[in-house]
This record gives C-alpha cells, structure tokens and sequence, in this order.
C-alpha cells in the first residue's frame, strides 16, 4: 500500500467525475440549451435583453428585493433553528424521534396546500385573527417554516457529536453558559451553520411558488420574474438574462460560503450522539426544552393541525368522508388517481432519487473534503460549488430546460419517467454534499492514520472510520434527498409523466376544482402525504451501518 | 500512513478535467444506447387533414396505433367513453397533461415542428394569436362542427376546433349576502360599493387564467382597450376597483380555496373571480333548491372563454388525430365534460347533467373580445394592470 499523496489525490478526482459529469449532462446541457435559445435566438448571439434587463429599474428593484429578503430570510432561520438544533442534539425527550422527522414534513407539501396551512393561521380568518397574507411577514414566516428543518436537521446533526465536556471543561473553568457556548461551541458549529445557511440563502432567494401563494401581487422575487417571462410570455431573451443575473449572485454567494466553510473546518474528537443527549435536568433545563416545543408548535403544528382538521371535515359531515372519497369519488375518470397507486409512485421516484443522490453527492463529498489534513486543491472547491449551483438556479430554467434539451436524440428523455427522478437527483445532490462535507472534514485524519498503521485497507478504514461517524449526516442526507422528491420540487412540475401520476400531482388535480369534496380530499391526501413522509424519515434516520455506534 | 502538504505541483489539476470528459462521454454512450431506437417522423404531415369522419362513422386505423394527445392539468374523461373511441377506431388515446393551459401551449410553441404529441387540447382565445404566429397547427375542418354554434368557431381557417366553453364569472357566497342582508350585485358599478368594500377576491392577471379573463372582461365592458395611458376607462375601473379593496392572489386555488367565503376553505370574501360552472360543484344535497344553493354567478360579469383543440404540425398521425377531434365533438365525450372538466360542451345537441340544469345560469350573451385584439394587446394590458397592482 502506498502512502504518498499523489495516487490519493488521483482517487480523489476520480471520485468526482460520476457527479460532475451527471451534473454536465442533467444540469448544464439544458440549462445551456435554454439560455441559449434566448440569447442566440437565430444563431447569431443577441445580448440586447441583457443590456435592457440590467438597466431596468423594475427589474433592479425586484433583483435588489430577493437578494436581501433571502439573507434576511436566512438569518431569521439561523436565529430560529439554532434552538431547536441544541434540543436535538442535547436533549432526549418523549416523541424525539417523530419530531426530527417530522421537521421535514413542509418540505414535501405542494405549495398550494402549505399556502392554505398557513393562510388558514395567518390568512384571511386565520386562527391567529392576524391577516398577515400579502405582505412581506407572510413571506419571512413562510421561508422559516420551509428551511427550520435545514438549519435544526444540519447543525443539529453535528452538535450531537460535539463533545459537551468542552463545554462542561470551559463552565468549570468560570465561563458564563453564553461564553461558554460563544468561545467553545460555535466555532465548532460554524461549518454546519455555513452550510445550512447556503443551502437556505439558496432556497429563499429562488423562493417562487410560497412567494406567489401567501404574498400576492406585491412581493415578486427574480424567480417569480423569470418564471413570468418563460412560462407566460415566452420571453426567452429577457428570461435568459435574468435567469444569469440569478446565476452570477448564486455562484457569488456559493464563493463567498465555501471560503467561509473552508477556513472554519475544525477537526473533532467526536462523540457517540447517544453520550451527548440526556434527559434535561433542572428548572432552566425543563424550560428550554419546553420552550422549544411550544416554538415547534407554533410554527409547525399549528398549520398542519389546520390541514388535519380540514381533512376531516367532510361535505356529509365531520368525519372520514374525506378519506374514503379518495378511492371512490371518480373512479372511471382519466384523472383518478388511486391512492395506493399515487403513494406507490411516490415512494419509488424518491427512492430512485435518494439512491441517485446518496450516491453521487457521497462521492463528490469524499472527493471534495479531503483528509482533514491537507487543504483542498482548487478543482475540489470548483467542484463543491459547481454542484450546488442547481440548487440556487431557477426551477422553471431547468424544467423548460429538460423539455428543450431532452427532445431529440441521443438524449430523448423528454417523456421518459426517469427523467423525474434524475431530476430530483440534481436537486437533492447538493444536499448530500453539504451535509457529510463538514462532518468528514470534522474526522481526525490521525484516526485513518492509525487504522491504516495497524495494517486496514483503504476500503476498510472508509467502512469502519468514515463510515460510522458520518452514518448520522448521511442519514440526514438522504432524508432530505427523499424529501426532495417526494415534494415534487422545483424543475420537475414542468416534467410530464403522464403514467405515474405521484402523491402531489394527484392533490394538485383536486385543488384546482371547486367544491367541498374536492377540496376535502386535497386535504385528506396532504395528510396521507404528512405521514407518509414522517414514516420513512424515521425509518431513513435508523439505518445505521451494521455493528457501529451511532454518532 | 502518512500524508504530506501538496507540493505545489499545477499537473494533477489538469488530469481531472480529462476524466470529467472520459466519465461524460461514457455516460453519453451508456444513455445513447439505453435510449435509442427512438422513432422519428417529422414533415410527413399534409397541408390540411381531410375529414375524418365519413357518412358519420370514424375512420378505423391498424390496431397498435397510438396517438397522444397533449392537455393541460385540468383534463378528464370517463374512462369508457376514452374507450368508445379506441372501439370504434382501434386508435389507443395517451394523454400528456403538461401544465396550465399556457404552460401546454408555450411548451408546444417551443418544440414546433417537432412536438410532443398529436393532438394539443385546452388552447383558449387568449392564447391562439401566438400559436397562429409560430403556426402550431395543421388547419382540420371538422364535420362535427355542424352541431356547434358560430359564435364558437371563431378561426375561419379551421386550426383549431371548438370544444367546449368555460365562461369565466364573478361567484357571491349566497349565504353571506343573506345574513348581511344585502342586495347581490350585478353590474361591475354595483362592485363598487363601499358596502362590499374589501370583499372581492380576484386573481393575478399575469400568472392566472381567470384572473387574465377577468381582466379581458373589464376591458370589454369599461372600453379603453385602445388607450395605452393609465386614463384608460378600464384601468380607471380597476383603481376604483383597488380603492373598494378588492385583493389580487397568484392563483384560482388561493382565491377559491382561501379567500372565498363560500367554498371549504371558509375565507372572509364573499366575491371571486370563478367559473359559470362552479356553483353546481358548491351543492352537496342534490334536493336543495336553486334559489338556496352556497354559491351563485353574477351573469353580467362573465367572460366568454372557449376551449380548442388542434392537430399539431410535425405529428405523425394527423388522420388520426383528426378522428378523435370528430370524437371529441360527438355527444358521448360532449355530454361527458361537464362532470369531468366543469365545462360546457359547445355541442348544442348536448344534454346537461341534472344538476347543471338545475343550479347553473345559462349566460347568454357574455362579454368577449376578438381573439387577434387580445393577441395584440395582452401584454399591454397586463403591463398596465401591473404598474397599478405592483
């Protein structure tokens, strides 16, 4: 076995080739392929939209108005989740389990159904008896709603192997609890914050459909605008140039984030999570931990409970009218949806996505972290940033995208059904990486080292070093990779899959006709969808590798 | 096992960049031969489609044919009556459903001459200019058309067959004028008053098809379409419109599902931009009286939105997708939409469901404007709507 660096580094690249060329071909072809034909629309390049978009005043405004909503929308989150994440990972408390699962559930509602959740407690005759719909609040509470779970489910996952007797040492020593927290805790959560952070700054500042939904007219993001310009009005010369303003402050801000993770990573002697957590213990202890609940129930409950609710209130009467509908109300119509059927397509793109994912982020994820020793070279930084820019780039960029690019060979993927799950994959794959970047980074080289000196073969100390102490963000990972899909997000609405219609095109189908049954059983299959998810989340958050402790 | 700093060494860099290539190209190969074997067939399409239907019978075709017709999300049909067709033609119907309606008809537009499926359903007025500019379809007389009155075949070049028709109206909570005791408008002036201040809800022009017909409807009702100032008459209703309240949402869901009074998401107003054919839906015990049921339509605001259907240029199968254009005149399927899609047929041979007759308005005479000014002006009209609303 050989030891030098140079056939390390080599293994290294070779691992980031899968994921990069996947992204090349389902990220940056069609992307490519769209703003090409609004830039060179008769083969001869036109960069008038370019110039009229950026001088526009409007357009300046909207440009201006999206980029400080979503950092203001990102620290509002930060502030929020920060909390809960402590809960997590120091706390064991009834219900756990469920709660970190159910984090995740405002992920995978279509965005017509979070509107109606949270418009039925900030709407119009909202339970809270504030109307909030409109304006810029409606917006800020909707986007904490959406990214609590990345911030508590990302730095939470990693507080939970931080050691607490650093922090239990620094009390000791007479540090009050916040500089305790301040001097020993946060410089070691700083990572995992910066990457929760990104992947929020990301999704709030391509914030579209909850920003149409609970903020109206008023509130229209770049997302929105390119959104307008593709779909409605086939503008593609002015949709391409917006969509590279869009592009240049993403990459920008991915920049700016990765050099923020890089000189922040700070090796561990990671702990067991089960060492970490324990019981709460005294007044203060009970009345964080409580606190927090009620936060919880706040943001989160309260809105679902209004869709559970709902879903019970059937045109007969309250009951499970709703529910029964589902399989009866219109049979013998081409758009019935079985449930069963809906369900079973559902669980089989996520499953198909999160696989996709797992895989191509785990390896783009060893190949940019590195050993923990030296730094990483500069295509390993390219390549972390290249593949989370799908994240920030506008979904119906990439869906129009996929349709024009995926139509004529060698790539005829337009109407083939795997084209969702690859699709989800390109969504979910920056996920993955941010999630199990900082916790391998955070592994002491020295403990492959000494595995390697007792004689472990590469693969093996990977199998029994790496492995277990990332199982947890890895888990993470994939909850929220099958999340993902099963949220139907972004690119794919535009996505025809006519033969396996999933979970949230068929609660779509129902929301856009009148009446009380229709509207009874969107709910009640919302609701199907809830607990669908938090039942394979929980089962993703058990698999462990076999025989590890879990970290 | 030791490792060392990098040395400062620029070569391993490149080599990454050969293997991105080397994995890119297998990659390509791999999907190139899982997918190959892709049919093409492209320009073989006639100038026009002769009718399909001869001495009132479908044409049959060789078993296995296939056609696919591309629809927007709201599409539906009874399973047997889809079946009726592949009977009496041996022609088996995919459907594509493929976003709203301008979604369907943008993304038609954009792969032109090569599109994804046969036949395009769900293009309304509003969006025929563009598709007549990126010249869409394959022009088909049908002979259904004898049973469709003219005021539905509004192109004399036959690209696009009526199908049915969706008038979009304003809806009032029965219930909610009830208790307030007040009286149920039924002019736009009537939306005015600062009784009902705040209680309309009506959406967003630009991304909703409604909310757009809506638009069209003050335009063609308050004048002004020609104006291009903000002293237009109809932009001038529209900021009185504002000063009343009236609230603008992305979408008919968010109007209808939360904002609406009258509908199961119990919202706080009674006034929304929806369909002539919303209220029967509203009715859950079929022995209420008309005069009772949740939910009415004010007939004086409603906008005449039609549906077509065409033989998208570049398909293979235009003969067949000429027969199920006849198929989709022809009562069964007609006489079926209504309960499917909560639309008209325009088939004046059709009989309505019960219930429809029950508890719908026939409007008669609504307001519409000619689909080459709509063309023209749409996007004006927005722009204006918008440098009031935003």
């Amino acid at each position: 076995m050989t030891t030098a660096p140079q056939p390390r580094r080599w293994w290294r690249a070779a691992l980031a080739v899968p994921p990069v060329a996947f992204l090349l071909v389902f990220f940056v072809w069609p992307v490519a392929a769209i703003l090409l034909k609004g830039l060179r629309p008769d083969g001869a390049w036109d960069l008038s939209a370019l110039g009229d978009v950026l001088t526009d005043p409007v357009i300046r405004r909207v440009a201006w108005f999206t980029l400080w909503q979503a950092v203001l929308s990102t620290a509002l989150c930060v502030v929020a989740g920060l909390p809960g994440a402590a809960l997590f990972a120091r706390f064991r408390f009834a219900g756990k389990r469920f709660l970190w699962a159910a984090l995740l559930v405002p992920f995978v509602l279509p965005t017509v159904v979070v509107g109606v959740a949270l418009l039925g407690v900030i709407g119009p005759n909202g339970v809270s008896g504030v109307d909030l719909s409109g304006t810029l609040w409606a917006v800020l509470v909707a986007h904490v709603f959406f990214n609590y779970a990345v911030v508590v489910r990302t730095v939470g996952g990693a507080w939970s192997t931080v050691d607490p007797r650093l922090e239990e040492a620094a009390r000791t020593l007479g540090a009050s609890p916040w500089r305790a927290f301040r001097e020993v805790t946060w410089p070691l959560l700083r990572p995992a914050v910066a990457a929760a952070s990104s992947i929020v700054f990301l999704f709030t500042f391509t914030s579209f459909g909850v920003v149409l939904v609970v903020g109206g007219v008023r509130q229209r993001t770049l997302e929105v605008e390119i959104y307008d310009q593709t779909a409605r009005f086939l503008h593609l010369d002015v949709a391409a140039a917006l969509a590279l303003v869009q592009l240049v402050v993403v990459v920008a801000a991915l920049a700016w984030f990765g050099r923020t993770q890089r000189r922040r990573a700070v090796v561990l002697d990671q702990r067991p999570a089960a060492e970490v957590a324990r019981r709460p213990r005294g007044w203060r202890e009970r009345a964080f931990v409580g606190t927090n609940l009620l936060f919880m129930a706040a943001l989160l409950g309260v809105p679902l409970a209004v869709l559970v609710v709902r879903s019970f209130d059937a045109p007969a009467g309250w009951g499970t009218g709703n529910y029964q509908a589902l399989d009866t109300a219109r049979r013998g119509s081409t758009s019935f949806v079985p449930p069963v059927e809906a369900i079973t397509n559902s669980l089989l793109f996520a499953l198909a996505a999160t696989v996709v994912a797992v895989v191509l982020g785990g390896c783009a994820a060893w190949a940019v972290a590195g050993s923990g020793r030296e730094p990483s070279p500069r295509w390993a930084r390219w390549t972390d940033t290249a593949l989370m820019v799908p994240l920030g780039t506008s979904a119906v960029t990439v869906g129009f995208g996929m349709f024009v690019a995926f139509g004529d060979p060698p790539l005829e993927l337009r109407s083939s059904v795997w084209l969702v799950p690859l699709a989800h994959a390109v969504v979910a794959i920056p996920f993955v990486i941010r999630l199990l970047v900082p916790a391998l980074r955070s592994i002491d080289p020295q403990l492959r080292e000494a595995a390697g000196v007792l004689g472990a073969s590469p693969w093996r100390v990977w199998r029994e070093v790496d492995l277990p102490v990332v199982s947890r963000a890895l888990a993470a990972a994939a909850g929220f990779a099958f999340a993902v899909s099963l949220g139907e997000f972004g690119a794919t609405v535009f996505l025809a899959r006519p033969e396996r219609p999933t979970l949230p095109v068929a609660i779509y189908r129902f929301l856009g006709q009148p009446g009380p049954l229709n509207f009874g059983q969107a709910m009640a299959l919302s609701v199907v969808l809830m607990a669908l998810t938090v039942i394979v989340i929980m089962a993703i958050d058990r698999l462990r590798p076999i025989g590890s402790a879990e970290f | 096992m030791t490792t060392d700093p990098p040395p400062a060494n620029p070569a391993p860099v490149r080599r990454p960049t050969r293997l991105v290539l080397v994995g890119l190209a297998l990659v390509l190969a791999v999907v190139a031969a899982a997918c190959g074997g892709g049919e093409s067939s492209k320009d073989d399409t006639p100038a026009t489609v002769g009718p399909a239907i001869s001495q009132g019978q479908l044409p049959t075709f060789d078993p296995g044919t296939t056609i696919t017709v591309v629809t927007h999300d709201s599409f539906a049909v009874s399973e047997d009556v889809l079946t009726q067709f592949t009977d009496a033609t041996n022609v088996e119907v995919r459907l594509v459903p493929s976003g709203d309606a301008v979604a369907a008809v943008n993304k038609a537009i954009l792969t032109a001459g090569d599109p994804e499926g046969d036949v395009l359903f769900g293009i309304d007025e509003n969006l025929l200019a563009s598709a007549f500019a990126a010249d869409l379809f394959v022009p088909y007389e049908a002979r259904g058309l004898s049973t469709v009155p003219e005021q539905y075949q509004v192109d004399p070049e036959h690209r696009v067959t009526p199908i049915d028709h969706g008038d979009v109206c304003i809806n009032y909570d029965r219930t909610w004028f009830r208790e307030k005791d007040l009286e149920v408008p039924t002019s736009f002036e009537d939306l005015l008053d600062p009784e009902l201040k705040g209680k309309l809800v009506v959406e967003d022009p630009s991304s909703s098809t409604p909310g757009l017909a809506f638009l069209l409807a003050t335009v063609a009702a308050q004048g002004g379409g020609d104006d291009d100032s903000s002293s237009a008459a109809w932009l001038q209703y529209w900021q009185k419109l504002k000063d009343n309240g009236v609230k603008v949402v992305d979408g008919w869901e968010t109007a209808y599902n939360v904002d609406f009074s009258g509908s199961a998401g119990k919202g706080d107003r009674p006034l929304v931009v929806s369909y002539a054919s919303s209220p029967p839906v509203e009715v859950t015990d079929p022995s209420t009286p008309p005069e009772d049921a949740p939910t009415g339509v004010l007939a004086d605001t409603c906008y005449r939105q039609t549906e077509f259907a065409g033989i998208l240029r570049g398909a293979g199968k235009a003969e067949a997708a000429g027969a199920f254009i006849e198929f989709m005149l022809s009562l069964p399927f007609q006489e079926d939409m209504p309960e499917q899609m909560y639309v008209y047929p325009v088939n004046s041979q059709a009989v309505l469901p019960e219930a429809w007759e029950r508890y719908t308005t026939p409007v008669e005479d609504p307001l519409a404007l000619p689909f080459e000014e709509v063309g023209a002006r749409r996007e004006a009209w927005i722009q204006q709507w918008a440098g009031l609303f935003r």
